[in-house]
């Protein structure tokens, strides 16, 4: 047990380093909370309230967008930070991303994963757990 | 399998499936590129893109009490999910089966299973008793052994049904091993609640056993029996069992989850002389990692 309890917290901590891409240097850093939404039969889309915050080290003219809207969300002038708040709902992954003054040019860009907990197959969802299944 | 060779082997097969997957990230994090999915030949989709294989595995640490005297209880540290799922038949960690009926209403499958009463008899003690099982001295030390027991192939009928009120599954099994002989008949019940990233799921259940199946393991054969452990004939019975499981996913993979397990012997089962507890409890608590 002595040694399986070492071996159990490094698991513990391994999600952070297994489920998470080798960062790309992007020039601006974009955080959007939450990153994971979770579905399921009853709820079956995610009505969330996402904070999109971004920051840069160069002051400059920054736009924001996502996979909704053609047009940008909105863009910042002279700021080298800034952040915003919007409401949606969504069934499938979609991304925020930022670019400069040349719309061309990608600065950064966050996933966001909708995740299903349930499948198309009935049994599956219908079955009960065994006694120590926990999934 | 040596339970430290197993849990060395689990975790290599858990490592390197973490270094294989290429999902997005999951925290709050800096920005990140888009995933592309690994899709193999083995997780081959159905026909709505979802993959028929079902692959998990957790870690952890967890125990379930014996009922059985002179016992010792069982360890859980490893809890594995796998499963398939093809248009008509399956196999879901044990189970196989064939599905006839699935409608918006009902579920109704053919299902092949081996019985889980044999689990508590793998942990069993063999002792020289001065006294027997009911504390009267004895004349000479016995050698007091808990019958050996087999495991049991059953087939049977499941009947799934779901909806905003729950999940209900109704089973009747019957031995087609000649094992024990009997059937078993049990319902169970369960609601889960999410929040996102949080999920409580308690259930309850009921599980009727035939005459034949409860004494094939809860009795003591005549020839079986000693000075020190009587003969016993057990009839027929209803187990209870009620379960409580609180998850947290932390990422795409990953979850977290804690369960709790309450089963109540029947009292045929109760009252025979190799039982020395009555309640069944168990817990675990443990890390999981889900391919998908």
């Amino acid at each position: 047990m002595r040694r399986l309890i070492p071996a159990l917290l490094a698991l513990a901590a391994a999600p952070s380093l297994a489920d998470t891409d080798v960062p790309i240097d992007y020039a601006v850093q974009l955080k959007v909370t939450p990153i994971l939404c979770i579905t399921d039969e009853r709820t079956p889309s995610c009505q969330i309230s996402f904070l999109v915050i971004w920051q840069s080290e160069q002051t400059g003219y920054y736009c924001l967008y996502n996979d909704f809207e053609e047009s940008e969300l909105r863009c910042w002038t002279d700021k080298r930070s800034g952040e915003l708040n919007e409401e949606r709902t969504v069934q499938t992954d979609f991304s925020y991303w930022m670019t400069g003054n040349d719309d061309e040019s990608l600065l950064a860009m966050v996933t966001v994963e909708v995740l299903r907990m349930d499948t198309g197959d009935r049994r599956r969802n219908r079955r009960s757990r065994h006694v120590w299944n926990i999934f | 399998m040596n339970s430290q060779t197993g849990i060395a082997l689990l975790m290599l097969f858990a490592s390197s499936a973490c270094i294989a997957a290429t999902s997005p990230a999951d925290q709050d994090s800096t920005a990140n590129s888009r995933a592309t999915e690994q899709i193999t030949g083995a997780m081959a989709p159905d026909e709505r893109g979802e993959s028929r294989w079902q692959l998990g595995i957790a870690l952890g640490y967890g125990l379930r009490t014996n009922p059985l005297v002179q016992s010792d209880d069982i360890p859980i540290i490893v809890d594995i999910d796998i499963a398939w799922f093809g248009d008509h038949f399956f196999f879901d960690n044990g189970d196989f089966g064939l599905t006839f009926a699935d409608n918006e209403w009902v579920t109704t499958s053919v299902v092949a299973r081996v019985n889980s009463d044999r689990v508590f008899f793998g942990r069993t003690n063999t002792k020289f008793v001065t006294v027997d099982l009911a504390g009267q001295p004895l004349t000479s030390a016995v050698q007091l052994s808990i019958p050996d027991r087999d495991f049991a192939a059953e087939l049977g009928i499941e009947m799934l049904a779901d909806g905003r009120w729950g999940r209900l599954q109704l089973t009747a099994h019957h031995d087609i091993s000649g094992t024990h002989k009997g059937y078993e008949i049990a319902f169970d019940y369960v609601y889960g609640w999410r929040n996102q990233r949080w999920y409580f799921e308690p259930s309850f259940g009921l599980s009727y056993k035939s005459e034949a199946m409860n004494n094939y393991y809860w009795g003591v054969r005549p020839g079986e029996s000693n000075e020190a452990l009587p003969a016993y004939e057990a009839g027929s019975g209803t187990n209870a069992h009620a379960r409580l499981q609180f998850g947290y996913q932390i990422s795409r993979h990953w979850s977290f989850a804690m369960v709790g397990e309450f089963e109540r012997l029947n009292d045929e089962a109760a009252a025979s002389p190799i039982v020395d507890e009555r309640n069944v409890f168990g817990y675990f608590a443990g890390f999981g990692y889900r391919f998908r």
